[in-house]
């Protein structure tokens, strides 16, 4: 009975998360086209339903019904099989993430949290040795569509992913050695009592009578965002695509619905490092102020509320940067991950550290 | 190196110059609403042309639906991709008149360039407005004689009189009506 109620009520979670964040991925996919159209000076697409808000439908349908070309030299397996390693790894993170308040229910006997789905200890962990997987689908669907501008592609994403995974690993360990903890869960209680808890400022870390210095993150939090600009490919660094050099590199040959696994993936891979970068940094379902203006449920759907707010703020952020910046070269790229990201990222370290061990 | 240029690059205030930008669009856009996008939805709303523009070529026809054209084949002489093939002939029982029994166009090979429009006498060609004829046949795009007077009564409804009944110099000298200088007395 137990372990029935218990794999229920994670059914249910895991349904409305899968839900949410598919209908997310279609939103976003009008909204990045819109929202670039606006900054550019054009319309965005207009032609389905008022103001073009079917669009993601029409899309979808498309997709879905196009013809499903493997080219003849292409490794089958793999080539079927890239798509998919693409996509499950970054919808598999959202199991870690919390959406609301840290909360418990007794469901005929069973402890259940309602606004995440596990909350294992080792959640951040988690999350980037998944993410790393997906650079696999990524390569493997470069090197089996047998086509050079998709190899290319597969390369330079692995080369892109390897450096930026690393500058996005090290940001976020001044976060855990603030919180003491790789649990998402507890990473954000510890961000509560307003903004200045958030990791960003981060004050109320435990410093006793140096509670007044802030131990602040802002160093990581911007090489958290760039890095995971470009550990989703998305522009200025999306260069294993690289429309105008490569055609749509690692994509090249894929049509139908195997592109339409990476396109999900790729914008399932921006809601999540969106859902972390606000957990880790911006105090995840944290209002700015301290508490809940309302009392009880409401206040859960407050912090829901704050969580989205944060989430589609840094997507927003995404869209923003690709309207205004141009592709880095590729040489430019390695410099700015190896020579700027990674002494930045080292440098936030050993401060936070110092810090911590010396004034806690 | 100087310390304000370390503080730029530290604070990518290049970048957030070029964001300011983009954002400053974003806003006018949407919440101060005072920019408006600069294209059109094209099938829905059309540009203006401008009144020199110069589209698919026509040709014209005189107020008593009589065809301008007199076939001399300066058109054809003038065209410099050999658009225009022209097949003239004499006016039945008139054989001081002649017409083009037979006038194609291959539209596949204009460039719009306007000689033709310029080369012509009595002004029967005309440049229209019409762009918008992508065709799934290249052969459709070789037109012929009704196909062209069509185009010109399409988008030339006002014709002019015949030459005769417009000026006496016209009538005589056949120049049409172009302002030529007034020669030096």
């Amino acid at each position: 009975m137990d372990m029935l109620v218990f794999a229920g009520a994670s059914v249910v979670k895991i349904a409305v998360v899968m839900v949410t964040v598919l209908l997310t991925v279609a939103v976003l996919t009008l909204a990045e086209r819109k929202v670039l159209s606006w900054m550019q000076d054009r319309m965005g697409p207009m032609e389905v339903g008022p103001y073009g808000i079917l669009q993601p439908i029409a899309d979808g349908i498309k997709l879905f019904f196009k013809e499903d070309i493997i080219p003849s030299g292409a490794n089958w397996v793999l080539f079927s099989l890239a798509p998919i390693i693409s996509l499950i790894p970054a919808f598999i993170g959202f199991a870690v993430v919390p959406y609301g308040p840290n909360i418990e229910y007794e469901l005929y006997g069973v402890t259940i949290k309602p606004f995440i789905i596990t909350d294992i200890n080792i959640g951040i962990l988690y999350i980037l040795a998944f993410t790393s997987i997906g650079a696999y689908g990524v390569i493997l669907g470069g090197w089996a569509s047998n086509n050079k501008y998709s190899l290319l592609g597969g390369l330079r994403a692995a080369a892109q992913v390897i450096s930026y995974e690393l500058n996005v690993g090290l940001a976020i360990i001044g976060v855990i050695i603030l919180s003491g903890s790789l649990s998402m869960v507890t990473i954000a209680e510890k961000q509560a009592g307003g903004i200045l808890n958030w990791n960003i400022i981060g004050m109320g870390h435990g410093l006793g009578i140096w509670w007044w210095i802030p131990v602040t993150q802002v160093v990581g939090f911007v090489v958290y965002v760039i890095s995971s600009v470009a550990e989703t490919n998305r522009l200025p660094f999306d260069l294993p695509e690289a429309d105008s050099e490569l055609v749509a590199g690692w994509m090249t040959e894929y049509s139908g619905m195997r592109f339409a696994f990476f396109f999900m993936a790729e914008y399932a891979n921006m809601i999540l490092v969106s859902c972390i970068a606000s957990v880790l940094f911006l105090g995840g379902y944290h209002a700015p102020y301290p508490g809940t203006l309302f009392p009880g449920i409401l206040g859960y759907f407050e912090g829901i509320a704050w969580f989205t707010v944060k989430v589609y703020g840094f997507l927003f952020l995404f869209f923003w940067i690709r309207a205004t910046l141009p592709r880095l070269r590729y040489d430019q790229l390695m410099r700015f991950g190896w020579k700027v990201m990674l002494p930045l990222a080292l440098a936030n370290i050993v401060i936070t550290s110092i810090v911590v061990y010396f004034l806690r | 190196m100087t310390v304000a240029d370390l503080v730029k690059t530290f604070t990518f205030y290049e970048i957030l110059i070029g964001m300011k930008a983009t954002i400053t669009v974003f806003i006018q856009r949407i919440i101060l609403r005072n920019r408006k996008a600069v294209t059109l939805q094209y099938p829905h709303e059309k540009r203006d042309l401008p009144g020199t523009y110069r589209g698919m070529i026509a040709l014209l026809k005189y107020d008593d639906e009589t065809e301008k054209c007199v076939g001399c084949d300066l058109c054809e002489a003038a065209c410099p991709s050999r658009v225009i093939t022209v097949i003239s002939a004499e006016v039945e029982g008139e054989p001081m008149k002649r017409y083009a029994r037979e006038y194609y166009m291959d539209m596949t090979r204009c460039l719009f360039c306007g000689l033709c429009v310029d080369a012509c006498p009595v002004d029967a060609l005309a440049m229209t407005k019409e762009f918008a004829w992508a065709r799934y046949n290249k052969r459709d795009l070789r037109l012929d004689k009704q196909q062209l007077l069509a185009l010109g009564d399409r988008n030339f409804p006002e014709r002019e009189k015949k030459l005769e009944f417009q000026h006496p110099n016209v009538a005589y000298f056949n120049i049409g009506h172009k302002n030529l200088p007034s020669k030096a007395s």
